[in-house]
């Protein structure tokens, strides 16, 4: 489990986190949403030990990372925005090196490869020079030396970015397949990415966090009304101004003929619906399908950063 | 916990097939030798002309272990170049890259990091120290010079080394530009050879010249040249190495806090 508790960090004047914390669970995704310069990078690499913080503190399986850093590191995968790459050398020499570096036994370094290998599909690459490979493959090859431990934490900063879409949607299978084994925060500012893979969702912006939770619960707390979709037999205008004498509604929109849009207010009563569909079937509209119009993550996320 | 030699070890380990692998670690190692084959051709043949001169004029006949201080001293000279182009990527290249942070996410203290590049740096430069007993092995087969003076003088030689890396490597840590880990080095190396000759001008005499002279690295070369191996000269080798990797370990972990 990781608890982020209070951190601040500033590069001179410039304030890059303000005072962050968060939390997450045994064996969970989390996705850390945010533009570009909003302090996913910093967050990530003060929790793995790149950096320090000016205030707070990073803890993982309970071990601080400032105070007994090399027992949190050992429960640690970091796959950095830019893979730590050696480009001079070869794929399997390159995991076994930093197989090494992270103290898996001698014994087992050869076990645990070709676990990874066969996960990641590498084995086909595995003589190659790093420095020839794709840029999909040598993605994976860094993410490779971020399993290669089986570290009980992962942190991915933005995996998927510069690859293309068949590979994106390898890592993303790969990452979610991962679930359960490893506790993962996973970085990107692709909404859709954050949506499919992970459980929880941090939108951070600005260097502070301004909203967490699951997608659903997020979605809960911005709902300040919600917008329907109401589709009739036909006549939508003439329904429009009627559904405009009910109070709780905002006004209603005739999007065409048989489409109409009204959202309900946050105040309006739990009958509010059954008013709606009663005017619907007594006026002889038609009622053919009443759908809440859902927010996508893109909606969400523009909402609380603007 | 580690033993700590592993890891440090580890990281050794990679530096050197990584400098192999590359031709500028080839390129270096011939440079070397060329040089100093170029040097050794030339100093043979000034001191057969001298050995068949001197007597006529009256002079001393020189001696093969003369030949093979200057020589040695030349040595000295060529390291300025050879030193820093080792050391410059030792940590600049990767900052540049981005590879440091994998050394720093790993379960491991910045001075296993500090001693695995240094380990790697005295390696390559040790083969390279290696390679050059061609030149006194010649001279053995062929000649009858003081092996102890050519021992003596290839101990001062690594020690010199020892200390000229640590220092190199300090300064690759400070930048991710390895150019200027590059000039830097090449400028700190040429001025502790010849703050000797500076140190009474800099100083005006006194304590200060003393202690700028004792800082000199030639100063203490020189009596290993002689064949005069003492404790006080293997302790400022020893001294300077030890000042300059602790330094480097501090910049290492200052990095986390910039």
């Amino acid at each position: 489990m990781i608890e982020i508790d209070r951190l601040s960090k500033s590069y001179g004047s410039a304030q890059v986190l303000d005072d962050i914390s968060f939390k997450v669970a045994e064996g969970q995704i989390v996705g850390f949403l945010g533009a570009n310069g909003a302090g996913k990078t910093t967050t990530m690499d003060i929790l793995c030990g790149c950096i320090g913080a000016d205030r707070g503190s990073a803890r993982i399986f309970g071990c601080d990372i400032t105070d007994d850093p090399l027992e949190a590191k050992s429960m640690l995968g970091y796959l950095p925005d830019v893979p730590p790459l050696h480009t001079e050398m070869r794929v399997v020499d390159y995991v076994a090196f930093t197989a090494r570096l992270r103290g898996v036994p001698k014994a087992r370094i050869q076990g645990r490869m070709n676990e990874v290998f066969t996960k990641l599909e590498l084995h086909e690459v595995g003589g190659r020079v790093i420095g020839n490979l794709s840029k999909g493959y040598r993605q994976r090859v860094a993410l490779a030396q971020a399993l290669v431990h089986d570290p009980k934490v992962l942190v991915l900063d933005e995996p998927t970015e510069g690859l293309d879409p068949n590979q994106i949607v390898h890592i993303r299978e790969l990452i979610k397949s991962l679930a359960g084994q490893h506790t993962i925060i996973l970085s990107s500012h692709i909404l859709s990415e954050v949506e499919q893979v992970c459980e929880k969702i941090i939108i951070i912006d600005k260097g502070k966090i301004v909203e967490q939770g699951t997608y659903g619960e997020i979605l809960e707390r911005l709902d300040t009304e919600r917008v329907y979709i109401l589709r009739v037999g036909g006549n939508a205008a003439r329904l429009a101004t009627e559904l405009a004498t009910l109070p709780a509604l905002t006004p209603p929109r005739a999007a065409s003929a048989e489409t109409i849009e009204f959202a309900l207010r946050k105040d309006a009563p739990a009958d509010t619906i059954d008013k709606v569909a009663m005017l619907v079937i007594d006026g002889g509209y038609g009622l053919r399908t009443l759908n809440v119009k859902t927010k996508s993550l893109e909606d969400v996320f523009f909402q609380v950063t603007h | 916990m580690r033993p700590s030699f592993s890891v440090t070890w580890t990281i050794a380990r990679r530096d050197l097939a990584a400098f192999f692998a590359s031709p500028k670690g080839m390129a270096i190692f011939f440079f070397f030798l060329i040089l100093m084959g170029v040097f050794f051709n030339s100093f043979m043949h000034t001191f057969f002309e001298m050995q068949q001169r001197a007597p006529a004029m009256g002079g001393q006949v020189p001696t093969l272990e003369q030949m093979l201080t200057a020589l040695f001293h030349n040595l000295h000279f060529i390291l300025i170049l050879i030193v820093p182009a080792i050391t410059m990527a030792s940590f600049s290249e990767e900052i540049k890259n981005h590879s440091i942070r994998l050394l720093h996410t790993a379960p491991i203290r910045p001075l296993h990091i500090v001693l695995g590049k240094y380990l790697a740096a005295l390696l390559m430069m040790t083969l390279i120290l290696v390679a050059s007993s061609i030149f006194p092995l010649f001279t053995i087969k062929y000649g009858n010079p003081d092996v102890g003076v050519i021992l003596s003088a290839y101990l001062g030689l690594f020690l010199l080394i020892s200390s000229q890396l640590a220092l190199g490597i300090c300064i690759s840590s400070m930048t991710k530009n390895q150019f200027l880990a590059f000039l830097f080095t090449m400028l700190a190396l040429f001025m502790l050879l010849i703050l000797n000759w500076l140190a009474p001008n800099l100083s005006g005499g006194g304590l200060l010249e003393d202690v700028l002279k004792y800082l000199a690295s030639m100063q203490h070369l020189e009596n290993l040249m002689k064949g005069m191996i003492t404790v006080k000269d293997i302790f400022y080798f020893v001294c300077f190495a030890s000042f300059f990797l602790f330094f480097t370990n501090v910049v290492l972990d200052s990095q986390r806090w910039r």
